[in-house]
């Protein structure tokens, strides 16, 4: 299989070791990835708030770009997913408006037809590769304990996405299952992270981001795994800074599904990937038990999430 | 602001309310909200009830408060999108010169870099340190002219006079 890769302004730029551990593992299940002159996706909590009309126009130049190659998107951030599929969607149900994007996109020599389909990570693990050939190769299982968040932009608006269950997403847990991790069920599963609020109101967003970490904190996990670059930074440098404002004790290492991965099949350079991080954890081997895990936190001040 | 472009503010407007209409005031979205649980200044339902009875949210300038994390649209038994009903107020609020300046500003730095935040020379080398390829980046007058087309360089300038914060 091969990809139109769109890793995404906040995963290229403020989580290139993300980045890193995706194109580290899918070459092990015969994935290709290419790299195309791509804009942000764009985001719709600004660009489209601003204005709807450029919001799809950008969204659909990005995918004309990879339709010209007759390549399907592999997105790796929720909130890419979420706009281009959303705008794929309002493009192929509206031909008025896709022709009045087309009218502009001549221009620049391209055409939005509507061929490419845009597949997350997520999707492409569970749907397409699938957990038992995930697990077969699996040669350094990762036993500890995590909770699951999903992401908003992966799960909702359900009818569109189609990406797991929005009010009880399972297909992550089962991902990391086949890694040799124990899942936990927690109260605020599908809840925001509280990054779509960061640039208005910060202090309403760590306070949302307060209430899912008290949840997650209830059930003692190891680690909080994700699918979004945004809501890794979210609760990992985000955490500390709700711990400055509420007086709130959080340290919970958070991953990205495919760092993860990388670890479980063995592949060299995992520490370069781990180094990167800000809230410690020292994996341990399938032998030894949890109570040999060391969290430790960092001293330095995370730059604003 | 032109007799036109108010005509078509009021037709939106009029959408707007008939898409909310069959809202029966249950609440489930504002039990939903993660803003509403710490933030009861904006409350889903009265919002709702507000933009039927008279085309706006009940406190100017609460749409920005959504996190448009979708959870009032997934569990609205009648199907009405107040999510989606916001976005729309927020082009309208945009339009009239009333966004909020780090939005202004992540847009801006879409239409100069391609991206939402700058790209740092730091995180540059951090990439090449890792191994990990240069991207390919979109032609920057690409870009400005689908910002002009489309109307979102228009309300920069708008938003950039009336904030008087402009970030050349």
């Amino acid at each position: 299989m091969k990809f139109a890769f769109f890793p995404g302004c906040t995963m290229a730029y403020r989580l290139p070791f993300a980045e890193k551990s995706i194109r580290m593992v899918v070459p092990h299940f015969d994935v290709e990835l290419v790299d195309l002159a791509f804009t942000c996706c764009p985001e719709p909590n600004t660009v489209r708030a601003l204005s709807d009309d450029t919001w799809i126009t950008l969204a659909a130049r990005n995918i004309a770009l990879a339709e010209a190659e007759g390549l399907n998107i592999l997105t790796a951030c929720a909130g890419c997913h979420e706009s281009l599929s959303l705008a794929k969607h309002e493009l192929d149900e509206n031909p008025d408006r896709k022709n009045k994007v087309n009218e502009l996109l001549k221009d620049l020599g391209l055409e939005y037809k509507g061929t490419s389909t845009i597949v997350h990570v997520h999707q492409l693990l569970f749907d397409e590769i699938g957990i038992e050939s995930i697990s077969s190769k699996v040669v350094r299982p990762v036993p500890i304990k995590v909770v699951t968040h999903t992401g908003c932009h992966l799960l909702r608006p359900e009818r569109v996405l189609h990406v797991d269950n929005a009010e009880v997403p399972v297909k992550l847990d089962m991902l990391c299952e086949s890694l040799g991790m124990v899942p936990l069920e927690y109260m605020d599963k599908t809840m925001c992270c509280g990054a779509g609020v960061r640039k208005i109101n910060s202090v309403t967003s760590y306070a949302i981001l307060r209430e899912k970490m008290t949840s997650i904190a209830m059930v003692e996990p190891n680690a909080i795994v994700v699918f979004c670059p945004t809501c890794f930074i979210t609760f990992e440098s985000g955490q500390r800074v709700a711990n400055r404002i509420f007086g709130t004790d959080f340290k919970i290492p958070v991953f990205y599904y495919t760092e993860l991965l990388a670890i479980a099949l063995n592949l060299p350079e995992t520490d370069i990937l781990l180094a990167e991080h800000r809230v410690k954890i020292e994996l341990p081997t399938s032998t030894e038990t949890k109570e040999e895990n060391k969290t430790e936190t960092k001293d330095s001040i995370p730059s604003s999430p | 602001m032109s007799d036109m472009s108010e005509d078509l503010q009021t037709n939106r407007l009029k959408e707007l309310k008939e898409t909310a209409l069959p809202c029966f005031q249950c609440g489930v979205c504002s039990s939903s909200c993660p803003v509403f649980r710490v933030s009861p200044e904006l409350n889903p339902r009265v919002s709702v009830d507000s933009i039927i009875s008279r085309g706006k949210v009940p406190s100017e300038g609460n749409e920005w408060l959504c996190a448009y994390c979708l959870m009032c649209d997934q569990r609205c038994p009648m199907g009405v999108s107040l999510a989606e009903i916001l976005m729309v107020i927020k082009n309208i609020s945009a339009k009239e010169g009333q966004a909020p300046p780090d939005v202004i500003e992540s847009a801006e730095s879409l239409m100069a870099d391609g991206c939402q935040s700058p790209i740092s020379s730091r995180s540059e080398k951090q990439r090449e340190d890792m191994g990990l390829p240069k991207l390919p980046r979109a032609d920057p007058e690409d870009v400005k002219m689908l910002f002009r087309a489309t109307g979102a360089a228009e309300v920069l300038e708008l938003n950039r006079s009336t904030s008087g914060e402009a970030s050349e």
